[in-house]
């Protein structure tokens, strides 16, 4: 303590704003990890939050995916002697129609029984309606709305709420508004309770139930009840807890939380670069005080101690705030995740509120810490072995001895050969992920060689640019690699990091833009929603003739898709007319004979999947699924493999026919139209829509459309992505600041000598620029052959372990040129505070030890 | 003491058999080919707050084997809505409702037997016909209720009954064995008094033109008049069928 009192304070007083920089690694490290995770868990608890709150005294759940199951479930499930209460629900996400209210939670339920399972806390209400569910099965049009809801629309009791139905617009009377913090405040309060059969009526759901609520009976073990009812209905209906939707949507939602984690990774790697950096010029300048120290009997031990426990205060400084910071881009992240993880999986959650994991906050505390105290080991080692003699002469100690860095050359290339070795056993993802590692490790480690080396190629062009300023400038980064190779290093790690995210941005978009050519050819798609993958709502099938009767209409394909579970991850199903696809859809086709493969499936005789659940799943062509259906399980061979991108789990297409046969459900999500040949297309959507707008409710999207939509969704998704390479660009410009300070001051002595020999204070200035110009192009080299490194072996977990995408290597040149401008034009902007104030400095102070 | 006691356990199988029999012989004596009825419903709220319904009430059949259908005409709101109720001697009644403004019938599961009958102090249960053989009786003495001399009578639900209600309290009049009062117990705690008042003879049966039913924990009663009162109609049995409820509709 003493120590730290005597010799650290009086350092970080004196360099507050380096000390503050050295943190801000940190500081940003950990604001990524707990923003990212805390955006992601609190979507997660809010999504866990509505299913809670709307499952009230619910213990147990029968599901069957988004496809439903028939009415005469409920009385099977009734009969069950492990039942106390069993009641039917439709629940589904529909869009308000209020303007600034989003997306309304509809929960339809049979009053006759439901309120033994949940709380219909009523605040105010029709005065029969508070007792007697009568009126409001009586009334279809009834709907209950919260108190929350009600203060937000104005929307007061017996006000009427117009919502698109599938019959058309149609008014609902609030016939009660619940208060309180139970299911009242399920999805964010915007919760819409009505009648089951009208709610049936209202999302075209025919005579079919979403899922059924269980209460158990009295001294019934969950767990036993579970696997009677499972026994008694069989394997085509799932009996879980209303935890389980939590574990489906979070594994729906893995992608983003890998994604997350390899992204905070790499910017607590670019802050324990940064402080390893400013640590080890901090020993360099403090070499003096520590020979003072150990000449008065100080130990190497306790040198050692006093920087590692330096680094561990910066590190927990650091983390401090970062969790701050983290909690804070939580918020704004949360609500942006929020909306396109409804949009993407169209799962029903509202994150509102931040829900802090205190054990994630204080795992973020540990990793900054510990990050810190690994940056700071080597300089702590370094300080520790400062011989007092040689410490308190003169001289430059920035030069890495030749004994280090020949260590640190073997180390590097031991990690080469390593990773090169790990490259032939890539199949067990051990290797894999230690290959990658060691990968990142060999890059960096080479950083300080590779540095001087490219430095030295740099130096006779810095020196025709400015004979002078550029030799000063090269030479001092030449003399100092141990200055400059940690903000190199950090600088690479953020280009590489940019390269990645780039690389599979661009590729993504590439296959996504070929899929739709191939895939999305019709003219004009008509849904029920104005978001595809909300299918809340459904057309009957008797409608595709009638659509084949709109003049210009050549043809029609009714397409069906829903969730379904397989292996416990929600999937897509997606049912079709097989023959009509094939005749107008190329699809990439990975395994199977094209011909055959759609000549079976039209025939019932087996299913096709698309490539990334293939993947996923380890599944091949002539493997056998095992399908849950309402009716029991389907066997179903694969009969080919194609490229599909429709959903991240995966899908599995299959004939119409033997949906309907096997789900009982005939309604359609999708008409897929072809306009025969000379058609307007404007005008035949304006027909469609003449056809059908009064009479359902429906949304025509052109192919132009479609097209926009999707890949609005993936700008969506790439959303994040371009907020990542934001954070990098920022470490990245922080790291320059950082050392260039650190730099100045480091050479203050140096630079008044110059200043006082003659230099021009512009030469000064110029040198400093280009030293920071060359700092930025040596971690733009590395970060380039690191980021293309690194982009290989996300594509390959992007394959293998996160969405099975066959994604084709391309390297983002755009986003790479990008870069030079952009990290050369920061590298300079932060060169000219630094530069400054050399140039300002006393000239005095700075010869004072002279 | 030991005697008295002895004289007790002696006699209870005496009270037992003639609790049953008294039971049955109330359920026989109103015993009616079929029955018809327009009946008021007042609900009175914890509050003093009054809400009225009206329905027609038909049954065919009696003693546990009836099927019923009740439709609602009033308020507005409710009107054409119907229950239909098919009782069983052995195993609870099946119960569905039809609503016709979504021209749909529901089944009214056994679970929600206990829930209250659409906002009224009565619970789905409590308009079942109790059939004698679904109880054991025990006799625990006589009382007066509203001046008629009556026999307080112990029911207990048999298991496969599966009642809401883990014993009843009957008081059944000495004069006529109409039922005058009943308390519906769980555990020890009273739920729901029904009180049986305004006791006619309709053509030879006796019967009470109004029931009132105190659910105790609420603190709600509801009233239940029963106007144009006959018995022994010739109804249609395909009237009390799923079908003709909905083809009345």
């Amino acid at each position: 303590m003493m120590l730290l009192r005597l010799i650290t304070w009086p350092y970080v007083r004196k360099h507050l704003v380096r000390c503050t920089l050295t943190t801000a690694g940190i500081v940003l490290g950990v604001a990524v990890f707990v923003g990212m995770h805390t955006a992601n868990q609190s979507v997660l608890y809010a999504f866990n939050q509505t299913v809670d709150k709307i499952a009230g005294a619910t213990q147990l759940q029968v599901s069957a995916g988004e496809t439903g199951f028939p009415e005469s479930v409920l009385e099977r499930v009734q009969e069950a002697p492990e039942v106390e209460v069993a009641v039917p629900v439709i629940e589904a996400a529909v869009q308000s129609g209020i303007e600034g209210q989003g997306n309304l939670l509809v929960l339809g339920v049979d009053m006759t029984g439901d309120r033994s399972l949940r709380d219909y806390d009523l605040d105010d209400a029709d005065e029969a309606i508070i007792d007697d569910p009568l009126v409001f099965i009586a009334q279809p049009d009834s709907i209950i709305v919260t108190t929350a809801f009600s203060e937000r629309t104005g929307l007061q009791l017996n006000d009427r709420l117009t919502m698109q139905t599938m019959a058309g617009p149609k008014e609902f009377t609030i016939r009660g508004v619940m208060k309180g913090d139970g299911l009242a405040s399920a999805f964010g309060g915007n919760l819409a309770i009505m009648d089951i059969y009208s709610a049936q009526m209202v999302l075209g759901r025919g005579m079919r139930f979403d899922r059924i609520d269980i209460a158990l009976r009295e001294g019934v073990r969950v767990e036993d009840a579970r696997r009677a009812l499972q026994a008694r209905l069989g394997p085509g209906l799932d009996v879980e807890p209303p935890s389980a939707r939590g574990k489906q949507f979070e594994a729906m939602a893995q992608i983003y939380s890998m994604t997350a984690n390899i992204t905070s990774i790499f910017a607590l790697f670019i802050g324990l670069f940064l402080i390893y950096n400013t640590f080890n010029i901090a020993v360099t300048q403090r070499r003096s005080e520590i020979g003072i120290l150990r000449a008065l009997g100080a130990t190497r031990g306790q040198i050692r101690r006093l920087f590692l426990i330096e680094s561990g205060i910066a590190g927990l400084a650091g983390s401090v705030a970062g969790v701050a910071l983290g909690v804070v881009i939580a918020r704004g992240l949360a609500s942006y995740l929020s909306g396109f993880l409804g949009e993407i999986y169209g799962v029903a959650q509202r994150a509102e509120e931040i829900s802090a994991d205190p054990r994630l906050l204080l795992s973020a505390l540990v990793i900054g810490v510990v990050t810190s105290l690994i940056a700071g080991w080597i300089p702590a080692r370094a300080a520790a072995g400062i011989d007092p003699v040689k410490a308190l002469q003169k001289g430059r100690v920035q030069v890495i001895s030749e004994g280090e860095n020949r260590l640190r050359m073997w180390v590097a290339f031991g990690a080469l050969g390593g990773a090169l070795a790990c490259v032939f056993f890539g199949h067990q993802p051990v290797f894999f992920y230690t290959g990658y590692l060691l990968s990142v490790v060999a890059v960096l480690l080479l950083t300080p060689a590779l540095g001087s080396w490219l430095t030295r190629l740099l130096r006779p062009l810095l020196k025709w640019v400015r004979p002078v300023e550029g030799a000063l400038a090269a030479d001092s980064l030449l003399q100092a690699p141990r200055r400059t190779s940690g903000t190199v290093a950090a600088l690479a790690l953020s280009v590489a990091l940019v390269i990645g995210l780039a690389g599979i941005a661009r590729s993504s978009y590439d296959h996504i833009r070929r899929w739709m050519d191939a895939a999305l050819n019709p003219d004009l798609f008509v849904t029920s929603s104005e978001s595809l993958t909300t299918r809340s709502f459904r057309f009957p099938v008797g409608m595709a003739e009638e659509l084949a009767a709109v003049p210009g209409v050549e043809e029609v394909q009714p397409v069906r898709t829903a969730r379904i579970v397989y292996q416990g991850v929600p999937v897509m199903l997606v049912a079709a007319d097989v023959g009509k696809i094939a005749a107008r859809v190329q699809m990439r086709v990975i395994e199977g004979d094209p011909d055959r493969m759609y000549q079976q499936a039209m025939r019932g005789e087996g299913v096709v999947v698309s490539d990334n659940f293939a993947m996923l799943r380890r599944i091949a062509t002539g493997d056998v699924l095992e399908l849950p259906t309402p009716r029991g399980l389907l066997k179903l061979p694969v009969l080919g493999v194609v490229l599909d991108f429709s959903d991240q789990q995966g899908t599995i297409m299959m004939d119409r026919r033997l949906f309907v046969e096997h789900w009982g459900d005939d309604t359609v999500d999708v008409f897929r139209i072809y306009a025969t040949a000379g058609t307007p297309i404007p005008a035949l959507r304006q027909a469609v829509l003449g056809r059908f707008g009064g009479q359902t409710r429906l949304f025509v999207f052109t192919n132009q459309e479609l097209r926009e939509y999707i890949l609005g969704i993936t700008d969506q998704w790439f959303g994040l992505t371009y907020v990542q390479i934001l954070v990098a660009v920022l470490v990245a410009i922080l790291g320059i600041v950082n050392t260039l300070t650190v730099s100045i001051a480091d050479r203050r002595r140096e630079l008044g000598v110059l200043q006082a020999v003659g230099g021009l204070r512009n030469q000064i200035r110029h040198t400093i620029w280009m030293e920071a110009a060359t700092i930025g192009v040596l971690g733009l080299c590395i970060g380039f052959a690191l980021g293309a490194v690194h982009l290989a072996y996300i594509l390959e977990i992007t394959r293998r372990d996160l969405a099975g995408l066959r994604l084709e290597y391309q390297f983002p040149v755009e986003i790479a040129l990008l870069m030079l401008p952009v990290l050369l034009g920061a590298a300079l902007i932060s060169a000219l505070g630094p530069a400054e104030g050399a140039v300002r400095g006393s000239l005095v102070e700075a010869l004072e030890y002279e | 003491m030991s005697r008295i006691w002895l004289f007790l356990l002696l006699l209870s199988p005496v009270f037992a058999q003639n609790a049953r029999e008294i039971v049955a012989e109330s359920q026989t004596r109103s015993r009616a080919g079929s029955q018809r009825y327009e009946g008021t419903l007042e609900v009175i709220d914890a509050k003093r707050k009054i809400t009225t319904k009206r329905w027609i009430y038909e049954r065919l059949g009696s003693a546990g084997a009836s099927k019923a259908v009740l439709r609602f005409v009033e308020p507005p709101e409710v009107r054409g809505v119907a229950l239909l109720i098919h009782n069983h001697p052995d195993r609870a009644s099946d119960q569905w409702m039809w609503t016709p403004a979504v021209q749909r019938d529901r089944r009214i599961a056994f679970q929600d037997r206990r829930t209250r009958f659409f906002g009224t102090d009565f619970t789905f249960e409590d308009l079942e016909e109790r059939d004698v053989d679904r109880s054991t009786y025990k006799m625990l003495g006589e009382e007066t209720i509203d001046g008629a001399p009556c026999w307080r009578i112990e029911a207990t639900p048999r298991a496969e009954a599966r009642s809401q209600y883990s014993r009843l309290l009957l008081w059944v009049r000495k004069t006529d064995y109409v039922f005058a009062q009943v308390e519906s117990y769980r555990g020890p705690k009273l739920i729901r008094r029904l009180k049986y008042s305004q006791i006619e003879r309709v053509q030879g049966i006796w019967t009470a033109r109004t029931l009132e039913m105190h659910d105790v924990e609420r603190d709600s009663r509801t009233i239940l008049k029963l106007e144009k009162l006959e018995y022994n109609l010739d109804l249609p049995a395909g009237q009390f069928t799923l079908q003709a409820l909905r083809r009345l509709s």
